[in-house]
């Protein structure tokens, strides 16, 4: 007989003759996934002395890689990411240097073995940090693949094979998302992702950037910046879902910067050349609005397409847990429960939500003091700020100008602009007319500020406090009324 | 064969002892030097010894432990001492896999529980 369940985890359930729970669970609280909201939700339900489980697995991609606890953001993400960033603009603060007087006379190179291993070992010290945190909180930390099996319990399956069964009164699904592959021959045996990227043991060489996603746009600026040729290859536009403006403007000066770019076409085909570290690849791609073929031949194939839900093979099916089948995404209500009340979930795999590592991180500590801290407060995912590290930054919170237009109608909302020259820029005389900043107004009510985004350097800085400003209702006219900071590029 | 300990004073004598042990599993546990009545001058280190010590029979075998005094208080005190500049160490006692990221700082060290994961886990 089945039960209509509640969230009630006194009661024992038998649902189509499986063994009943049992009253008390082995853990409170088990969390699959330890990566951003993963491990936040964990140490989160350590406080209010919940016995909690984190299970954390990562499959190794085709090529091989893999890593240590923490999730994408810290492994093969936002960390990295930004390391890399900062490597490249190293490398043009060293050229604009002389303008400012530095003398020397070697020629700058760089080296990418001896930037991967910094990175790797910072990587590496935040790996251990977590497992000391989980530690010392009293988390169980297992590396294993966790499965739901029946209700309320789930197996764990280690690197060895070995199983082990657990059951919770909750869950927490917080796996997270891996690479999305073109499906097209050779893309799994030569083409890399960013999984692979960062910890590459060899110079990438000439690479092809297949995709126009952040994730794509931003490696292609630092591997560029580091003095590699870049191709980047874009089936339709860039950064779909961003402010289409900001979006061509970063694709310009990527252009201008030394970025190639192919645009509509899609790789149809990759074929190894010659073998080494790295090799040779040739890539044959089709045009999307013609039959035109071209080739190419690469170093490195880095695949940047998208990202798909690790949701089909944990075994949601055996507890009913209801997953959009086309994307893989999960739907939750506001309180980021599934249509199971027992199981929630958080982080990139929630369907129309953002994929951030903070959005992640709220979400399982905010989730988790509902819980059991009695709380009431919900995650506000409306005006959450972000910021894509292209070699030009661009930072926004809000509504793009479409998404403004859309929804306000054109006639209702105000958009101020300007270029600015950053006074740093000036001296070793960079662009003069790339940096840009606008607002978007809601002229009904009181010119609010709806929608924020600046292109220029550290633009996720200057992001930062504008997000505070905006979750407090600011007006045009209070930006107006706010004095600048000078000489910083915020003062536009 | 089960693990070994070398007993080691500053930094030349720690790197040679590391070297020659290179290929197997290294653990070290910094201190402050101690004085004519083996008290150490680091009254952390006093507290966390024991209990890396009670901690030592789960080291893999194979495993080389280096109990290392660092120096007195003022060489210690130098930003510039050795250890900080070549090893990063920022406190003493430091417990460390020698090799990796691997380590527990200060009052990590005074947690047997930690200790035993350092000891015992990849």
């Amino acid at each position: 007989q089945a039960h209509k369940e509640e969230d009630n985890p006194e009661k024992t359930m038998e649902v189509n003759g499986l063994p009943s729970v049992p009253d008390s669970y082995d853990y409170d609280l088990i969390v699959i996934g330890g990566g951003s909201g993963g491990l936040a939700a964990a140490k989160e339900a350590a406080k209010y002395e919940k016995k909690v489980m984190v299970l954390d697995f990562v499959t190794p991609t085709p090529q091989g890689s893999s890593w240590g606890l923490g999730g994408t953001c810290v492994n093969v993400g936002c960390i990295p990411k930004k390391l890399m960033h900062q490597a490249a603009l190293l490398g043009q603060a060293l050229q604009d240097s002389r303008k400012f007087g530095w003398q020397f006379t070697e020629e700058v190179k760089h080296n990418w073995m001896t930037m991967t291993e910094s990175v790797q070992n910072y990587i590496g010290s935040l790996n251990w940090g977590y497992r000391v945190a989980l530690r010392d909180k009293k988390v169980t930390y297992e590396n294993a693949y966790g499965e739901f099996v029946g209700p309320h319990t789930i197996k764990a399956t280690n690197k060895k094979g070995v199983e082990k069964l657990y059951t919770a009164e909750r869950f927490i699904i917080a796996t997270g998302e891996r690479p999305r592959y073109l499906g097209v021959p050779g893309d799994k045996e030569h083409c890399i992702s960013s999984d692979d990227l960062f910890s590459l043991p060899y110079c990438p060489g000439k690479t092809l950037v297949v995709g126009a996603s952040y994730v794509a746009l931003e490696c292609a600026g630092f591997l560029a910046g580091l003095g590699l040729d870049v191709t980047v290859m874009v089936r339709s536009i860039l950064l779909r879902g961003f402010d289409q403006d900001m979006a061509n403007r970063i694709g310009e000066y990527m252009n201008e910067h030394g970025v190639n770019f192919i645009r509509e076409f899609v790789p149809i085909k990759v074929e190894q050349v010659e073998e080494g570290t790295p090799g040779k690849l040739k890539v044959t791609a089709k045009s999307t609005t013609g039959n035109q073929i071209i080739e190419g031949e690469y170093n490195t194939v880095l695949l940047a397409i998208g990202r798909d839900p690790c949701t089909r093979k944990i075994g949601l099916d055996r507890v009913g847990v209801n997953i959009n089948e086309k994307t893989g995404k999960i739907p939750v209500n506001d309180e980021e429960q599934t249509n199971v009340p027992y199981i929630y979930a958080i982080g990139d795999i929630l369907q129309d939500k953002l994929e951030l590592t903070p959005v992640a991180i709220q979400a399982g500590r905010l989730l988790v003091q509902r819980l059991y801290a009695g709380a009431t407060t919900k995650c506000d995912y409306v005006n959450v700020p972000t910021t894509v590290f292209t070699p030009l930054e661009y930072g926004a919170c809000g509504y793009s100008e479409e998404t403004a237009v859309e929804k306000f109608g054109e006639e209702n909302i105000e958009v101020y602009h300007s270029h600015f020259w950053p006074l740093e820029w000036t001296v070793p005389s960079r662009d003069n007319n790339k940096c840009y900043a606008k607002i978007i107004c809601n002229i009904q009510d009181n010119e609010r500020v709806i929608g924020f985004h600046v292109l220029g350097p550290n633009a996720g800085e200057v992001t930062q406090g504008f997000a505070a400003a905006i979750k407090c209702g600011l007006t045009k006219e209070q930006l107006d009324g706010t004095v600048g900071i000078h000489p910083v590029c915020a003062e536009v | 064969m089960g693990w070994e300990e070398m007993q080691v004073r500053g930094y030349p004598e720690f790197v040679r002892t590391a070297q020659r042990y290179h290929g197997r599993p290294i653990f070290a546990l910094f201190c402050g030097d101690k004085d004519a009545e083996g008290r150490s001058w680091c009254p952390d280190c006093v507290t966390a010894e024991p209990v890396v010590r009670k901690e030592l029979h789960n080291l893999p075998d194979e495993s080389v432990f280096i109990y290392c005094l660092v120096g007195d208080r003022a060489y210690w005190k130098d930003p510039n001492n050795e250890f900080r500049k070549n090893l990063k160490l920022t406190g003493v006692p430091t417990l460390l896999k020698y090799g990796t990221p691997q380590k527990l700082v200060e009052e990590e060290c005074f947690k047997a529980e930690l200790v035993h994961m350092l000891f015992t886990e990849d």
